[in-house]
């Protein structure tokens, strides 16, 4: 009896000892969840602080009359003399209209300072399209220069360096009073290619680029992909060949990625002759990326397909290809469709091997097809996080916000179709 | 009473002597040495032989899991392989219907035929094979479609029906055989994953007899039932094997009992007697029998 | 008292059916051993005129009866509990039989012990009196025989006690007619012999119990039940 009572105590005092380790090690689980959550609120506040005014444009919105005397027209009718004219001319007539007290070739070289440089080719293309509009006067908007841009949307961030003249802020200031000068939401940045000028460029061409990309990746990596898993899993024999092939491939999976650009390059480009920069080459390098990881995935979804289901088929008389296409490939397919979406997501956010195929170019148009020339949203990031110009800051935030998004949004893609196809009856 | 009790204790001490009889019914220790290779005590031949299995050894790798067994199967017996766990049981049961084929290591040695032809020719066709030997698992282990699909797979693979109003016939008898239709004719379209694990077990036979087959095989079918379940399952061997050959392997030996008119005996790869069920479980013949059945070791 | 018979019921696996069948085997034994005491009691009352003995004899059928329920209840829950099978079986369901038949021979004692009193009642000169002592002691040791048989599982005793049987009825023969004389002899004896042939005839029963005992125990060594068999039959398979 005193001995079950002292064992009784010796437990009891264990007892505490193994609860109080427990509380230990969920008090460190949860300090490194809490890291892990902070970095992350960090990294997020950090790009949405910076990036969110990339989602917004700077406009002025001016009254431009269209007389053809200013603008050096003889013959307002004669295409070629309206090819020719002076646009600039009724822009800055409009601006002093605002600030009749400016006169001066150096109070107009500042007037002309708040204006976009693309405006004046803006109101030529307007012009040059509509002949009729000539002798009348118009409400035009236009983007607002990078420096006045800035200076709207920073001006109490002292982290930015104004450009602009204190006389240049103090109309800006006053135009923005009277409503001349505006911000609303950047639709230029969802519909334009990049550019020279921060506030013309855009994101479209690098997310149409990569659409293309992971569109040849994906129905390149895919297939081949799983059937190598298939193969490997269901049919190779289990040989030194097959443990050697097995060894490569995961292998592959830790090689670093600008070493698939390497080969890409010399592969793809110098050997077979494929054009620079184009999104097929850029979707076969980021497949030979994807492709181990689509493989791995795919063999372990293959290897938890349990293998009462197999006896089965087998079992009832069924042949080693319908167990696979009829069993074990429905089973697998959640497993292998989530790894290819996790794969694809990697080659969403990859640079490296894209800079060495010459998808680093600066292109301004759309890419309309596999072959035209095309960039993608990281290398495009990557390269307006190396432009000079400030407008170029929060842009590069923006486009980052833009590449978050899709990512997120495949993994969640990834979720909902193991959610759907897993549902195991 | 006390009194009484010291005057019998007396008499039984002097009854205390070994006989011949008590020797031979001792208690030997089971060991290899107790068994001839290839040699089967009982009845281990048939006329009407369905399988004829002779001299089967079975290797897996180096190590010898089945040694020399001879064995004939009736056609529509039931006969109840047992015996204590790694016997060797399911592995002879698995090659009736080639299910080790694909275990690389493993290979059969011996004569192995069904119906007089050759089960492991090379020229067989081993899809033909297993329409003809089916086979119900352990685990009860449901495709996770329908339970109409489940039960029409088969047909459907091995081309049985041609129009959909053959299949629903043949989709009903197996389950009306299986003793579940009238539990689920209202749900032919349910998960048959969202079954009892009796009515799992019960489907996965249906399963097995919608290809017709001339021999099932079932390897612990009850293992993982529950009473009520393996009574309904048993009852159900007992009416299959009217037209069915059975063979069922299983570690219950009140199960072989019940079911099964003859019943093997396993050791160590070693098949130790074959015999009327009636006789294995009042009088087996050789001791190793004995003791397995009584408890004695396992 | 370890020994190799314990062995044969007693090494399985689960030590509680050792126990159970051992206690099933001791009780069995026991309950024989005190049917005996009664038969060999009641004789003797008879014999000796001892009518206390014979009051004795039909007190002690009771705890007869007790043992056989018990015995009987033992049975069935080894049944239940247990399922034995092969010799096991054998065992619990021979006891069961011989259970039955041991408490018929203590009513045959319980009835030789009544007549016993009502002999020794009249308080006359005993006539047939050798020839049941005689059949007395060859039935009691044919019924120890068949006990023993049992004890030790010794198939060939048990036939032994089987042809004992055969010796035993021509016995009975002999003694009822020589009792047939006494009574055309001295037609004043008839209710006396008539008395003692009921005490004849429980022996004689008592024989056939025993040799039902024997039987049983062939049946459990055996494996083969060879109750109304030739005695050819029994001894082919007693060799075997």
């Amino acid at each position: 009896m005193t001995n079950s009572t002292s064992q009784a105590e010796i437990v009891r005092q264990s007892l505490k000892r193994r609860y109080r380790k427990e509380r230990r090690f969920r008090a460190y689980g949860i300090t490194a969840i809490a890291l892990a959550i902070t970095a992350l609120v960090v990294l997020f506040s950090d790009i949405i602080s910076k990036g969110h005014t990339g989602f917004l444009k700077t406009t002025v919105t001016l009254e431009v009359t269209f007389d053809p005397e200013i603008m050096y027209l003889e013959d307002a009718t004669d295409p070629a003399q309206i090819r020719n004219a002076d646009y600039l001319a009724p822009l800055m007539a409009a601006l002093k209209r605002e600030f009749p007290e400016v006169s001066g070739r150096s109070g107009e070289r500042a007037l002309k300072g708040l204006l976009n440089s693309y405006s004046s080719s803006e109101v030529k293309d307007l012009v040059v399209a509509n002949p009729a509009v000539m002798g009348t006067t118009q409400t035009l908007t236009f983007v607002a220069s990078d420096d006045v841009d800035v200076f709207v949307k920073h001006r109490d961030d002292s982290s930015y360096s104004l450009k602009l003249t204190e006389e240049q802020q103090a109309w800006t200031l006053a135009l923005m009073e009277r409503g001349v000068i505006d911000t609303s939401f950047n639709d230029v940045f969802f519909t334009h290619g990049d550019s020279r000028d921060p506030g013309h460029a855009g994101v479209l061409g690098a997310i149409v680029g990569s659409l293309l990309t992971m569109a040849v990746t994906l129905l390149l990596s895919f297939p081949i992909g799983v059937a190598a898993a298939i193969y490997l899993e269901e049919f190779a024999p289990q040989n030194r060949l097959t443990d050697f092939i097995e060894v490569n491939i995961n292998n592959l999976a830790a090689v670093p990625s600008i070493i698939f650009g390497l080969l890409g390059l010399a592969i793809f480009i110098n050997l077979f002759g494929m054009p620079r920069s184009v999104p097929v080459v850029g979707g076969l390098v980021l497949m030979l990326m994807t492709l181990p990881t689509i493989i791995i995935s795919s063999r372990a979804a293959i290897k938890s397909v349990p293998p009462s289901i197999r006896e089965a088929a087998e079992g009832i008389g069924a042949s080693k290809m319908q167990v696979v296409l009829h069993h074990v490939l429905p089973l697998a397919m959640p497993g292998m469709l989530t790894g290819s979406i996790i794969g694809m997501a990697q080659a969403l956010g990859e640079t490296a091997p894209l800079l060495l195929i010459g998808m680093v170019a600066f292109i301004v148009d759309v890419p309309d097809g596999f072959f035209s020339s095309a960039t993608v949203l990281p290398v495009q990031i990557f390269l307006w996080a190396g432009s000079p110009e400030l407008g170029f800051i929060e842009r590069a935030s923006a486009a980052i916000m833009v590449l978050l998004t899709f990512l997120i949004s495949m993994n969640a893609l990834a979720i909902w179709l193991r959610k759907r196809l897993e549902r195991r009856w | 009473m006390s009194t009484l009790n010291t005057s019998i204790t007396t008499d039984t001490a002097q009854r205390e002597t070994t006989t011949q009889d008590a020797v031979s019914m001792a208690k030997e220790k089971p060991a290899e040495a107790a068994i001839e290779y290839g040699k089967t005590v009982g009845t281990p031949f048939a006329d009407d032989a369905k399988f004829c299995l002779r001299d089967v050894e079975v290797f897996y790798g180096d190590t010898q899991a089945i040694k020399g067994i001879s064995l004939d199967i009736a056609r529509n017996e039931v006969i109840a392989f047992i015996g204590p766990s790694g016997c060797g049981k399911s592995t002879f049961l698995r090659c009736l219907n080639r299910m080790n084929d694909s275990i690389d290591i493993c290979r059969v040695k011996g004569r192995l035929e069904l119906d007089g032809q050759d089960l492991y020719d090379p020229k067989r066709d081993v899809v033909e094979l297993r329409a003809r030997v089916g086979m119900v698992f352990q685990k009860p282990n449901p495709f996770p479609k329908s339970i109409y699909d489940n039960v029409a797979y088969g047909p459907r693979i091995h081309g049985l029906a041609n129009r959909k109003s053959e299949l629903d016939d043949i989709v009903e008898d197996s389950l009306r055989k299986a003793g579940l239709w009238n539990e689920v004719k209202d749900r032919l379209d349910a998960p048959a994953t969202g079954m009892s694990g009796g009515q799992q077990q019960r489907l996965c036979i249906a399963r097995t007899i919608a290809v017709s087959p001339e021999v099932v095989l079932m390897d612990e079918p009850c293992s993982a039932l529950d009473p009520i379940a393996t009574a309904k399952v048993e009852e159900l061997i007992a009416e299959l094997s009217q037209s069915y050959t059975i063979i069922i392997v299983t570690h219950s030996m009140q199960q072989a009992a019940r079911v099964s008119h003859r019943t093997a005996y396993f050791h160590l790869g070693h098949l130790v007697e074959v015999n009327d069920t009636d006789k294995v479980f009042t009088a087996p013949e050789h001791e190793l029998t004995e003791s397995y059945i009584t408890g004695r070791f396992g | 008292m370890p020994t190799q018979q314990d062995d044969v019921y007693g090494d399985h696996i689960s030590n509680q059916f050792n126990e159970e069948l051992a206690e099933l085997k001791t009780e069995f034994l026991k309950m024989g051993g005190l049917v005996e005491q009664q038969l060999m009691d009641a004789v003797q009352a008879l014999i000796e005129n001892d009518s206390q003995l014979a009051e004795d004899v039909r007190a002690r059928d009771k705890a007869v009866d007790r043992m056989e329920v018990a015995i009987d209840e033992e049975a069935t829950r080894v049944i239940a509990r247990r399922q034995p099978t092969a010799r096991d079986l054998r065992l619990v369901v021979s006891v069961i039989k011989m259970v039955n038949d041991l408490e018929r021979v203590g009513d045959e004692s319980k009835k030789i012990a009544k007549f016993a009193i009502g002999l020794s009642e009249e308080g006359q000169a005993p006539r047939g009196y050798v020839e049941t002592r005689h059949i007395g002691n060859h039935v009691a040791s044919m019924l120890h025989d068949a006990l023993d048989a049992f004890a030790r599982l010794d198939s060939e005793q048990a036939l032994r006690v089987m042809k004992e049987d055969k010796r035993v009825d021509e016995e009975y023969q002999a003694a009822t007619r020589t009792l047939l004389t006494f009574m055309m002899e001295d037609t004043r004896n008839i209710s006396r012999c008539m008395s003692v042939m009921w005490v004849l005839r429980a022996l004689e029963r008592v024989g056939d119990h025993a040799c039902n005992i024997a039987e049983n125990v062939i049946f459990m060594v055996k494996g083969e039940d060879i109750r109304h068999t030739s005695m050819e039959r029994a001894e082919e398979v007693v060799k075997r």
